[in-house]
């Protein structure tokens, strides 16, 4: 008895020539899109490292100019902005961790079946679509003793509608039934299926929520502006914003210049200053992209699976 | 006359409610901590929005505050900036999503007909990058690229004989840098949703297409784009929701003297007189929060309706 061999050959359908044109449209169509996303963000980081008189006349286009890190030294002697960053990294880290908990055993919980499962839905999808509106939201959470404190960063979006969504058509979708039959059989109640059976197979959902919340939380603004008074306590956005805004109103950089002395005279801390809030951005975005980056592997697939309607 | 007996008598709420609970209390367990969320910081505030119809003090608390009815309201109502911030406040959002909702659509259509695949890849994750910045630095790279001195948008400006045009105090312009940055950094990301819908299309289609001498457009026009249509109606009724709600924090960073006259708009305002402001007016703001809260709620109800009725396809 002998195998037939048959000859390797390509199956594929020759493209036509209105192919071979559409293809190369596309082609130059992605080159410029991928130029228009990433070139600001390349231009940031090349400033970042420039001389600032090079970056102030704007010849800093493709290739740092003067290569130099005193931008960076700037930064670094700014107490308060690594006061707020280590902030921000206690809110994300602590508020990410519970989001992400409470997210995934409500989600499992809506996956099943049971009583009332309708009107707990509909509770929690109408928040959704109505709320009670900013000043009501601020008294409330004054009157319950959290203004200004830790404690309303972490809690405020604590849940997300959309992502507990996400989770819940995730494990639908992609646990089976015949696991929980199999489990109950066994005896295990709900904790036990939970903890032993949906959490460990749950890894890439897990990955997704993180950097949903994650993301959100370290880039919020508008907490902290609205919840919070005391500057100890501020998250790094807040600060940022107030580096970044001496720009607009023209009182010439008040933050770098109370470093003067620190930075070489008051002359020299304006003009690190210019580069200087390129390194603040470089700094405050980093660790949000490094995330995603890690864990794009997850993520692009978890998001897939979640988003599709189960 | 005598009455049947019923062969299954309707067992009494409560019997089926100690019934559910011996089976399930572990899975109420579970929910508790997201519902108790729910109820302390979205339903609360519901309740608390009543001060809109009354003159808050914080001293009285907000039952205990005095009740005054609609004139929080007829205050609002009759400002003389009223008009000018809802057409504001209306015409940026539904401007960017006349400009911002088609682009992820053709973007997933267009990145679906990528061939080589890490080229596919590459691209894909680096389009959903801008989305991990915060409003902070983009406003911030606003205010740095198109400063009027040092901005690189203004040197290529008179680098081409043109005069440097100071953007971010006129009113004409704040549009377009909302609006445009708004795409730059969200374009990308919200194609996840159309590529998962591309994706999940079965590939005998484009087979048979083929080999029926289907060109790549005739396959977009016949297989991606009506495969595309129920997720976009949609996406379109959720962003209904948002005419009226405003990206407050970014309209705020955005925000300068002279653009006032486009930048004005409703969230900004409810942030300034009732929380931000030397003399905060809680209630006043309160009343201005609800008006916008059940004016988006009416909208995407229409919304979702009209389409339930006329195209079959609706979120509930």
């Amino acid at each position: 008895m002998s195998d037939i061999v048959l000859p390797r050959r390509k199956t594929r359908i020759r493209e036509t020539g209105k192919d071979r044109v559409f293809n190369a449209i596309n082609l130059i169509f992605w080159i410029i899109v991928l130029f228009i996303v990433l070139y600001p963000l390349w231009l940031i980081i090349i400033s970042s490292v420039s001389d600032p008189d090079a970056v102030r006349r704007a010849e800093v286009l493709i290739w740092p100019v003067d290569f130099s890190l005193m931008g960076y030294e700037a930064v670094f002697q700014h107490s308060e902005l690594w006061n707020s960053y280590l902030n921000s990294i206690f809110y994300t880290l602590v508020g990410s961790a519970m989001s992400v908990i409470i997210t995934l055993a409500a989600a499992y919980t809506l996956s099943r079946k049971f009583a009332g499962r309708k009107v707990v839905s509909l509770v929690i999808t109408f928040t959704m679509f109505f709320s009670g509106g900013l000043i009501p939201i601020f008294i409330n959470i004054k009157d319950l003793g959290l203004y200004d404190t830790r404690a309303v960063m972490i809690l405020m979006n604590l849940v997300s509608v959309w992502n507990l969504m996400v989770a819940r058509t995730y494990i639908q979708t992609t646990i089976p039934e015949e696991l929980y039959e199999a489990a109950v059989m066994d005896g295990a109640g709900h904790f036990t299926y939970f903890f032993k059976c949906v959490l460990p197979l749950s890894g890439t959902i897990v990955a997704v929520l993180s950097v949903y919340y994650g993301v959100a939380r370290w880039n919020d603004y508008f907490t902290g502006l609205v919840m919070l008074r005391s500057r100890n306590l501020f998250p790094l956005q807040l600060i940022l914003k107030e580096i970044l805004a001496s720009l607009t109103t023209g009182n010439s950089d008040t933050f770098f210049a109370s470093y003067a002395d620190n930075l070489g005279g008051l002359q020299e801390a304006l003009r690190k200053a210019e580069v200087a809030k390129y390194c603040c951005i470089v700094v405050a975005t980093v660790p949000a992209i490094l995330l995603y980056v890690f864990m794009q592997k997850y993520f692009v697939k978890g998001v897939m699976i979640g988003s599709l309607k189960g | 006359m005598t009455t049947i007996p019923s062969v299954r008598p309707r067992k009494s709420l409560g019997y089926r409610f100690s019934l559910t609970m011996k089976r399930d209390w572990q899975l109420w367990v579970l929910l508790i901590p997201a519902l108790a969320f729910f109820i302390v910081f979205c339903y609360f505030p519901m309740y608390g929005a009543q001060i809109a119809f009354r003159n808050y003090k914080a001293a009285f608390g907000v039952t205990g505050s005095p009740w005054v009815g609609w004139a929080n309201f007829e205050k609002f109502f009759k400002l003389y900036y009223c008009g000018r911030m809802f057409a504001n406040t209306f015409l940026l959002n539904f401007l960017g999503l006349l400009f911002g909702f088609p682009i992820p659509v053709i973007l997933a259509i267009m990145l679906n007909q990528l061939n080589h695949k890490r080229f596919k890849g590459f691209t894909q994750t680096a389009i959903y990058v801008p989305h991990f910045i915060s409003t902070v630095v983009l406003a911030g790279m606003i205010y740095l690229f198109f400063s009027p001195t040092n901005g690189i948008i203004n040197h290529i400006i008179t680098a081409a004989g043109g005069k440097p045009i100071y953007f971010i105090m006129e009113p004409a312009w704040f549009r377009p840098l909302y609006i445009g940055s708004d795409i730059w950094q969200n374009a990308g990301w919200n194609t996840i949703l159309y590529i998962a819908t591309l994706t999940g299309i079965d590939p005998q289609l484009y087979e048979a297409a083929t080999i029926d001498g289907a060109t790549r457009w005739d396959k977009i026009k016949h297989i991606d784009i009506p495969h595309l249509i129920p997720i976009t109606v949609m996406m379109l009724i959720l962003n209904c929701g948002s005419l009226l709600a405003s990206n407050t924090d970014k309209v705020l960073l955005l925000q300068t003297s002279g653009n006032l006259a486009t930048s004005d708009i409703l969230g900004v305002y409810q942030y300034t007189v009732g929380i931000a402001g030397a003399k905060a007016q809680p209630s006043y703001a309160a009343a201005i929060g609800l008006c916008l809260n059940v004016m988006n709620f009416v909208i995407v109800m229409s919304v979702n309706y009209i389409s339930r009725k006329v195209g079959k396809i609706s979120l509930f």
